[in-house]
């Protein structure tokens, strides 16, 4: 067991170095300083700015000095903001959090009962409206829902607040996440009808039948609890695809968190900002994967063989 | 009829996929989109650039007056005049603007010297944006931007993710570890991240748009290349036609892949839409194919201004729309064709 844990981790480190290297590279075409300054700058400011960011250094050595003060926490100073990337990820992080954890919770929850419900009457009207939302769900882009939520429920109806952070009332919160998390509960309702489908064909399932269980008790003890093993890998597979949705939610929604940073950054060209805030969420990614790959190890030992 | 005819594979997928009511509409749809992208100069009234400020933001279903002038650059596109009034002495048209400003204009400067033919009151369907340019128009150019997008991004995408896909299920060993670190290093990035990172590291426009989705979204065709060769590796025909000496170029791309298709053209539609997506978003950020050329993402971003403020939301919705269904067919038809071609999964 924990040669499997140990074996995992190390292989998680070699991945993440790779993360880094690609993320290093990730900056704008041709002198950065260019980008950033204008053509017309002059060259003092430009070779001023160069040696800021330490360009004027070989890229093997800039690459050292990034991964070295990676090490130590240090993501850079922003361009735009001349303050610590890190401290702004940092500072960011509850509010981006709150919005990732409330999105996935409903996702999953909502998403598990419409699958549950789906399953219940395939094939009827109930499946066929389940199943074309949850479409509709997954063919629309994050940005395009939020704008349509806003369009109607922010500023048709108004029923709630279209931008703003919580700390102008909780009621801020709904609309972001309700957008957040209409596509994962889509395939996460998906994946829970076709796996209940699966698992209700089995021949235990028609055992509990045959004893007279009611269909209730069938589905959530006998069924349910088989189907629901996709069901997770979809939840933590989602994840790093919520956490990248935040950035357009973000910035549709005005909500202060790591998204929004990366949007700003990502129109001023800021690249030790943009860098940041991807290589963070890449992590966030990968360690999820990974502690999700570790729990299949404890929970089912043919995964921890193969 | 021969009685020992035997239905292709693929045959019985046809049939299988035309008795599927959601992948033939989706069919029919997408092949009208396709038409309509590829025609574009044919079924929309004006071009895509041409701005009437005078007619700016205007809704659905609006009706201007205009004089159509001779345009120097394109002879079959004239150049256009928003009128409120306008009346026509000898050779010269006097008109007024619509803010009421008197213009005069020679008919030999106009498309021609018939009223009839020089002036007009032209349908904007869906209405007009900032600068005065039919949404409608908009839409159908942006279509072909979409499209193209989806097909060679995802050509980019199939290219690297069959070669690296094969390479590591057919050689395994230290070539499938090298490989499948460096799918794992890329599939740590979800993907829209990463097409932002490529378009930042490429820079904007339309080629590197095309190139930065396409280098972000072949990790997926990797993978399942990859465990379709690993089965498909242990199948008889394969040690064949390595006892008849035949190259590992010719048994990977000839006998190997043909039988890993199913898979991957499933894959494909939905990288498809995918892509789509991604432009999308890319434009939506202000990265990405850009102006003047007509983008979805680009609209619904110009259109969003608008939204706050109450009015003018078509905007936002016009492109909205053609967007998820162009998304939402693709899905469909994605979905008949998995269940095609993998008969097992069709009765759930």
């Amino acid at each position: 067991m924990a040669t499997y844990i140990l074996r995992k981790i190390l292989y998680t480190v070699v991945v993440l170095i790779g993360v880094v290297a690609v993320t290093f590279f990730i900056r704008p075409p041709g002198d950065p300083t260019r980008v950033l300054l204008g053509q017309r700058a002059d060259e003092a400011s430009v070779a001023a700015m160069r040696e800021q960011l330490g360009l004027d250094r070989p890229l093997y050595e800039q690459m050292a000095i990034y991964m070295k003060n990676l090490l130590q926490g240090d993501l850079g100073t922003s361009i735009a903001t001349q303050r610590s990337v890190s401290e702004t990820i940092i500072e960011r992080i509850p509010a981006t959090a709150l919005l990732a954890l409330t999105s996935i919770a409903i996702a999953t929850v909502l998403g598990i009962l419409l699958g549950v419900i789906a399953a219940w009457r395939p094939n009827t009207w109930i499946d066929t409206l389940t199943m074309s939302t949850s479409l509709l769900g997954i063919s629309l882009p994050a940005f395009v829902v939020g704008l349509l939520f806003v369009l109607v429920f922010g500023v048709a109806l108004e029923w709630f607040p279209n931008s703003g952070y919580i700390d102008r009332g909780i009621e801020h919160l709904v609309l972001p996440m309700i957008t957040l998390a209409i596509r994962p509960l889509s395939i996460i309702a998906r994946v829970t009808r076709s796996s209940m489908l699966d698992v209700l064909g089995q021949d235990y399932v028609r055992t509990a039948r045959a004893k007279g269980l009611s269909d209730v008790r069938v589905f959530l003890h006998h069924a349910l609890r088989n189907a629901l093993n996709p069901v997770i890998t979809t939840v933590s597979a989602w994840f790093a695809g919520l956490l990248a949705g935040t950035y357009f939610i973000e910035f549709i929604f005005n909500w202060p968190g790591i998204g929004l940073a990366a949007f700003n950054a990502i129109e001023k060209l800021d690249y030790p900002m943009i860098q940041g805030t991807v290589l963070f969420t890449a992590v966030i990614f990968v360690v999820v994967n990974t502690l999700a790959d570790v729990i299949y190890g404890l929970v089912d030992p043919k995964v921890r063989f193969s | 009829m021969n009685m020992n005819h035997v239905e292709s594979p693929r045959t019985l997928a046809w049939r299988r996929l035309k008795k599927n009511r959601g992948a033939v509409i989706g069919m029919i749809v997408l092949a009208i989109m396709i038409v309509m992208a590829v025609c574009a100069p044919l079924v929309t009234p004006f071009d895509p650039s041409t701005q009437i400020l005078e007619y700016s933001v205007k809704p659905a279903m609006f009706r201007g007056s205009v004089l159509y002038k001779k345009n120097p650059v394109d002879p079959t596109r004239p150049s256009i005049i928003a009128v409120s009034t306008f009346e026509q002495r000898g050779d010269s048209v006097y008109y007024r603007d619509p803010a009421g400003e008197p213009y005069v204009i020679s008919t030999s400067q106009l498309m021609s010297t018939d009223v009839r033919e020089y002036h007009g009151e032209p349908l904007f369907l869906l209405g007009t944006d900032r600068f005065g340019r039919d949404i409608y128009t908009r839409l159908i150019y942006g279509m072909r931007v979409s499209l193209s997008v989806g097909l060679i991004s995802e050509s980019i995408a199939l290219a690297i993710g069959i070669l690296l896909g094969a390479l590591a299920g057919y050689f395994r060993g230290w070539v499938d570890d090298g490989i499948m670190w460096f799918v794992n290093v890329v599939w740590s990035f979800p993907t829209i991240l990463l097409v932002v990172a490529f378009s930042v590291i490429l820079g904007k426009g339309y080629w590197q748009t095309f190139v930065a989705i396409g280098i972000s979204s072949w990790v997926d065709i990797a993978r399942i290349v990859r465990g379709q060769f690993f089965s498909i590796r242990e199948q008889e025909y394969v040690e064949a036609t390595r006892a008849l000496g035949f190259g590992h170029v010719r048994t990977i791309f000839r006998h190997m892949l043909p039988n890993a298709s199913g898979p991957i053209i499933v894959l494909a539609t939905a990288g498809f839409a995918t892509a789509i997506i991604a432009e999308a978003s890319l434009s939506f950020i202000g990265l990405g194919v850009q102006p003047p050329t007509p983008s979805w993402g680009q609209m619904i971003k110009d259109g969003y201004g608008y939204i706050a403020l109450g009015t003018n939301w078509g905007m936002t919705l016009f492109p909205s729309i053609a967007m998820a269904i162009a998304v939402l067919v693709l899905n469909v038809f994605g979905d008949g064709l998995r269940d095609a071609l993998d008969p097992k999964t069709s009765q759930r």
